[in-house]
């Protein structure tokens, strides 16, 4: 029986090595952190050391970014063996993946890429995570992504596509309501319909961040997951819509490019705190 | 031993003067390394993880690649300006 | 089936390193227009994500050339040498020897050491923790234990033989300072080590590299300076000898017995 996820229902920010001291150094609004897997695969040096203080102080959710879990081929035994390494060392919280695939033949792409929904690659995918499940001892948890194109072949719409994986695998759901938003408008479709269709009693995490809008060749919007801004207002309100039928859930604020100070983070954070508050006490009035 | 090979003497003495090397240098960074310098010594915009080298990101990005033709550039950053005697610091075109 | 999943993979993944490829037919598009711009998402995350880790690894490289320059020079390596590995910090690895290739900058020859340089700081920065030989621990040793003494050095410790001056250059372009003259365009050894945390890059003394690597190597102390001393007749054992201790270079001091430790 694998280790369930077990995040505290509060929020977490993607730990970057500038915000150590800050983190380190005072009470912060946050309950738990979120490292990428693939950037702690070094032997030593600054980012375990890190990575170790961290853990004494906060609960820790672990986030692979190179599994490349919705691949064709058979995962990388080689990177899912480092991945058990990192595990066991640190013993997280939470470990996720995404639906994406990242590698294919030799070559590794460094991005979260598409795939068509279909039985073969549900099968497929229901394998290799039962793999990861197996191998590290634990639950993992199954990211919703952001796409800018879909496949003609996909004959489930995603939320149905990842109700079936976690259904068949027994793995958790990561919500990525940033993510939602994005394929929404990308897709021209109405992320509250995806919300309201979405396995929520699955889901054990959260993931905010803030996208960038530009236009398609014909003028249609066309968001990017750039992980580079606040969170926008529509993506706030998805959220507070869902905390609400679920109730509070583990929230991580991504912010990958344009890293800001860490007060800018902090605020983002308490913003998600406040919201698990609130629906917190309307869940116990 | 070889003839060639350092003698234990001289090994043994330069061990001692070593260690007095060291003790007078001791509030000082180690001698014998004139360009010591060291990761947060330097700033390097802001970067705390200088050393820290490429990180991943499950992010797109805004960030445009223009898909510029390497070839047609020239190099344009310190050095044009950097003087060396042999004038490998700088460009024949510049 | 699985041929088919393959199929669309293969063609997707061969259009993003390819802009000259059509976008894979199998993808399709909620506004019945060009796909080229949706499509060219996936390619730019992908370039301009591998360009940005190079950069991320080699700051000194890219000052040196400048940020046009030197994105253009990562793009022909990430499409042409993409990484293999999901861990980008191995990706830089081949990226000297591809700027010693790479005609455009072909007069700037110091360059691919300055990258040379670069990735060894990311390993240090990366290799395992142990703690540096306490100095106490070289007292009291006699003569003869000493020149059979053999040591094993940090394991984030690397050496760079370059013949241009890579230490000074690369000092030079590591912070904020303005280039300056160099007036001496000689070789330099370039020690590279993180005893603690702090990646640490110094210029090795004369016949310093040749002492180390004989050190590394498993040479005695005694071997190790008679190695340096054909380097290099000016080499100064006690300089060197002062910089492997101070600098906590040394994690093990492995003494074998001498006559008088055995007789009872």
């Amino acid at each position: 029986m694998p280790i369930p996820s077990r995040l505290p229902a509060a929020a977490g920010v993607g730990f970057k090595p500038q915000h150590f001291a800050d983190i380190i150094g005072g009470e912060q609004p946050i309950g738990f952190v979120e490292i990428h897997a693939e950037n702690y695969m070094g032997a030593g040096g600054p980012p375990h050391a890190q990575l170790g203080a961290l853990r004494e102080r906060y609960a820790l959710s672990v986030h692979g970014v190179g599994l490349s879990i919705g691949g064709a081929a058979a995962l990388d035994a080689e990177h899912l063996a480092r991945l058990k390494l990192l595990c066991d060392r640190y013993q997280p919280d939470s470990f996720s993946e995404h639906l994406a695939w990242s590698s294919h033949g030799e070559v590794f792409y460094n991005d979260l890429l598409p795939l068509p929904y279909t039985p073969e690659t549900l099968a497929r995918i229901v394998e290799h995570i039962d793999l990861v499940q197996t191998t590290l001892g634990r639950e993992m948890l199954l990211e919703n992504p952001s796409t800018y194109v879909t496949f003609v072949d996909s004959t489930f719409p995603e939320t149905e596509f990842l109700a079936e994986i976690a259904r068949r695998s027994g793995c958790g759901l990561l919500l990525d309501v940033n993510n939602v938003f994005v394929s929404a408008k990308n897709h021209g479709t109405d992320p509250t319909s995806y919300l309201a269709a979405f396995p929520m009693a699955r889901v054990k995490e959260i993931h905010l961040g803030g996208h960038d809008e530009q236009t398609d060749d014909d003028g249609a919007p066309l968001l990017i997951d750039a992980h580079g801004s606040p969170v926008a207002d529509p993506v706030w309100a998805l959220y507070e819509n869902a905390i609400a039928r679920s109730g509070p859930l583990a929230t991580l604020i991504e912010w990958d490019n344009n890293v800001p100070a860490w007060p800018v983070l902090a605020r983002e954070a308490r913003a998600a705190s406040d919201i698990l508050s609130r629906a917190a006490a309307a869940k116990a009035a | 031993m070889t003839k060639n090979s350092i003698a234990a003497a001289t090994l043994a003495g330069s061990l001692a003067a070593a260690f007095t090397m060291i003790s007078i240098a001791s509030s000082a960074p180690a001698p014998a390394q004139p360009n010591a310098d060291k990761c947060y010594g330097v700033s390097l915009a802001g970067k705390n993880d200088c050393a820290a080298g490429p990180g991943t990101t499950c992010a797109g990005t805004s960030k445009v690649d223009y898909q510029g033709n390497a070839w047609k550039y020239v190099a344009k950053g310190t050095c044009a300006t950097m003087k060396t005697p042999k004038g490998m610091g700088s460009l024949k075109a510049m | 089936m699985t041929a088919a999943f393959s199929a669309i993979q293969a063609s997707f993944a061969d259009a993003l390193l390819d802009a000259d490829r059509p976008v894979p037919g199998a993808l399709t598009l909620q506004a019945a227009g060009a796909p080229r711009k949706r499509f060219a998402v996936y390619r730019n995350n992908v370039i301009v994500g591998l360009v940005e880790a190079l950069r991320a690894q080699f700051p000194a490289t890219e000052k040196i050339v400048g940020g046009e320059f030197f994105a253009a020079m990562a793009r022909v390596y990430a499409v042409t040498q993409p990484p293999r590995s999901p861990i980008l910090l191995h990706h830089g690895n081949g990226f000297p020897g591809f700027i010693e290739q790479f005609e455009p900058a072909a007069e700037l020859p110091y360059l691919a050491d300055v990258a040379r340089l670069e990735i060894a700081r990311t390993r240090a920065y990366h290799a395992a923790d142990a703690p540096t030989l306490d100095p106490s621990r070289w007292e009291g040793l006699d003569p003869a234990a000493l020149v059979g003494a053999r040591v094993t050095l940090h394991p984030s410790l690397q050496i760079l033989r370059s013949l241009y001056p890579v230490v000074t250059i690369w000092a030079m372009n590591a912070g904020d300072a303005e280039p300056s003259s160099i007036e001496d365009s000689g070789p330099e050894d370039a020690l590279i080590v993180r005893p603690d945390l702090d990646v640490q890059v110094r210029r090795l003394p004369a016949g310093g590299a040749a002492f180390l690597h004989a050190l590394a190597a498993g040479a005695s102390l005694g071997d190790a300076a008679t190695s340096a001393i054909a380097d290099h007749p000016e080499f100064d054992l006690t300089a060197n000898l002062a910089g492997l201790i101070g600098a906590g270079l040394a994690t093990e001091l492995h003494c074998t017995p001498t006559p008088k430790d055995i007789a009872p």
